[in-house]
């Protein structure tokens, strides 16, 4: 068997573990029971007033159904990532596998690709799921092609938040103060990013770019924003952005990777 | 019972590692030949593990190197590895997969086809006594059934080298019974097995070889035979006495057929010089120096009396 099957073995065993994990399947459910809920309120609201925000058309109302399911993608990104690797240490399971013939390298990679394509699936589950209900409830809409392209946006901004829970796992090789960092810098974004963001607009771009671009809720909702209303979007922000996500990636993901190579295998720690 | 042959399957060389500032492992060293059953003994916190979290890749050697089947864990573990079959000591598997699904995924990890493993689970599953249980989730196992289904986990892949850590501890009397005869046909089959184990009984009923560590550093390593043939010209009288006082061990010492005295609780390990049965001499000291005698044997020297000597200090 070559890499390539070593690789996708320890995907398909990446998923059957985090599957096993009933809090992914209760956030994804807890996700769509939100996003009915909020599809129905908009409805109801446009039912008895007739207009809502959105205008009288509704016909963009699928964005803002799969948009209502970003927050619960990152919470999702970050209980499967952040038990990834530090499960199997805590519970001794580590040894079965990486005592098998497997190179370190290929097991991360395995792990990674597995829980980020398990988020995948979750992720084109919660966009179907948006689609489906603005076409229930409000009929046809507009700008369906770009389905594809949003799905595709929160995949890929999904990475930053997925990447720094993995690599806490690894690191601290514990699940729980691995989600908790996280999901503080989650949260501390989402607050942070917006002030950010407002200094930066009326400093006349005295705040360098980056600093108005690099906290991770920004850089997604600029992504997400910019691919829902394509063409028309501001490319250059949406490289920009895309290159940040990347470059957040590449440097979680070597960090993991470093200390699962440097470091020894240790027994059941918890 | 012998090595098949004198090739080296397994070879530990310079073994040194650090935890922090603490030397768990010494400069170890052995080599273990084909198709030989090798014993690895030694105290709690001797080394054992250490070792074969190192020989597995588990754990980086911070000086020395593990060659199994010619290549090195650390470095290859996908050529050094696939002929290894690996038991944990209190093994934890995945608790969401059943037995069968275990093996499966085991079973892909070694390249094996899909009609292979299933084969292979059923017959491993019927081996280890857990037919019966082969589709129910691992999270519902005994202790005991866990250290069951990883002695099968360790024999998916038809391993040349077998390591086990302490295999049958948490099993019951008649489940270590089952897996003694298991490892014994296993070893005349040709399979290397490298066993670490308290049972000093248990490895000396099977094991070609012995390794003794203590404190990170070999004490010895070479056939049992050697250790055994070294010893058992001396012969041991074992003393059972209501209560063991100073003056009695030092007395027993200045006998003149005496070579050594061991005390164990309320019991004296008297090694003699020679084969000679002096009980009645022995008896008539203690007498005098009032002590009370419970019983009193005379038997050869066994790999347990051999152990606490090395593990004294001496060889």
């Amino acid at each position: 068997m070559g890499t390539l099957g070593r690789i996708g073995t320890i995907i398909g065993y990446e998923w059957r573990r985090a599957l096993a994990k009933k809090k992914i399947l209760a956030l994804v459910i807890l996700a769509i029971a939100f996003q009915t809920l909020v599809t129905v309120g908009i409805y109801e609201a446009y039912r008895f007033i007739g207009t809502t925000f959105l205008g009288s058309e509704n016909v963009f109302v699928w964005i803002l159904v799969v948009l209502e399911g970003l927050l619960f993608v990152q919470l999702i990104a970050i209980i499967v990532a952040g038990g990834s690797m530090s499960e199997e240490y805590e519970h001794g399971t580590a040894d079965v596998l990486l005592s098998k013939p497997i190179t370190r390298v290929e097991y991360i990679l395995g792990k990674f690709l597995g829980g980020f394509s398990l988020l995948a699936m979750v992720e084109a589950l919660i966009t179907f799921v948006g689609v489906a209900l603005s076409l229930v409830f409000f009929g046809a809409q507009s700008g369906l092609q770009f389905a594809p392209l949003m799905f595709l946006a929160i995949v890929y901004s999904s990475l930053i938040f997925f990447c720094l829970s993995f690599m806490f796992s690894e690191v601290f090789r514990g699940t729980t103060l691995a989600m908790l960092l996280a999901l503080a810098i989650l949260f501390a974004s989402y607050i942070i990013s917006p002030i950010i963001a407002f200094v930066y607009g009326i400093s006349t771009r005295a705040i360098p770019i980056w600093a108005a671009t690099s906290f991770p809720s920004l850089v997604m909702s600029e992504l997400v924003t910019a691919s829902s209303v394509l063409p028309a979007a501001d490319l250059g922000a949406l490289s920009q952005a895309a290159l940040i996500i990347a470059l957040y990636t590449i440097a979680f993901v070597l960090i993991a990777v470093y200390r699962l190579l440097k470091s020894d295998v240790a027994k059941k720690t918890a | 019972m012998a090595c098949l042959a004198s090739h080296p399957v397994l070879n530990v060389s310079n073994l040194t590692k650090y935890y922090g500032n603490f030397k768990a492992l010494d400069s170890v060293s052995f080599t273990i030949d084909e198709g030989c059953v090798y014993g690895y003994l030694g105290p709690n916190g001797a080394g054992k593990t250490t070792t074969i979290r190192i020989m597995l890749g588990l754990l980086k050697p911070s000086q020395g190197e593990v060659q199994i089947a010619g290549a090195n864990p650390s470095k290859d573990p996908v050529h050094a590895l696939r002929s290894v079959g690996y038991a944990s000591e209190l093994p934890v598997l995945q608790p969401f997969f059943t037995a069968e699904q275990l093996l499966d995924l085991m079973g892909r990890m070694f390249g094996l086809p899909s009609q292979t493993r299933k084969e292979k689970a059923k017959s491993l599953l019927d081996l280890v006594g857990l037919k019966e249980w082969a589709k129910k989730k691992i999270g519902s196992y005994s202790k005991g059934m866990v250290q069951r289904l990883s002695v099968a986990v360790a024999l998916i892949n038809d391993p040349i080298i077998l390591i086990m850590d302490e295999p049958t501890i948490g099993m019951d009397p008649e489940a270590t019974a089952h897996f003694r005869s298991l490892f014994t046909s296993l070893s005349k089959e040709g399979k290397t097995i490298f066993i670490s184990s308290h049972l000093l009984d248990e490895v000396q009923r099977i094991c070609t070889h012995i390794g003794m560590i203590n404190k990170g550093k070999i004490v010895f390593s070479g056939p049992i035979g050697q250790v055994l043939d070294a010893f058992t010209q001396r012969w041991v009288v074992e003393a059972e006495l209501e209560k063991v006082t100073e003056n009695i061990v030092s007395s027993l010492k200045e006998l003149e057929s005496v070579n050594d005295v061991r005390v164990e609780e309320n019991k004296l390990i008297i090694e003699l010089k020679e084969k000679k049965d002096v009980r009645g001499e022995i008896s008539s000291e203690i007498f005098k120096q009032q002590g009370v005698l419970l019983s009193l044997n005379l038997h050869k020297v066994t790999l347990e009396d051999v152990y606490f000597q090395a593990l004294k200090g001496g060889q």
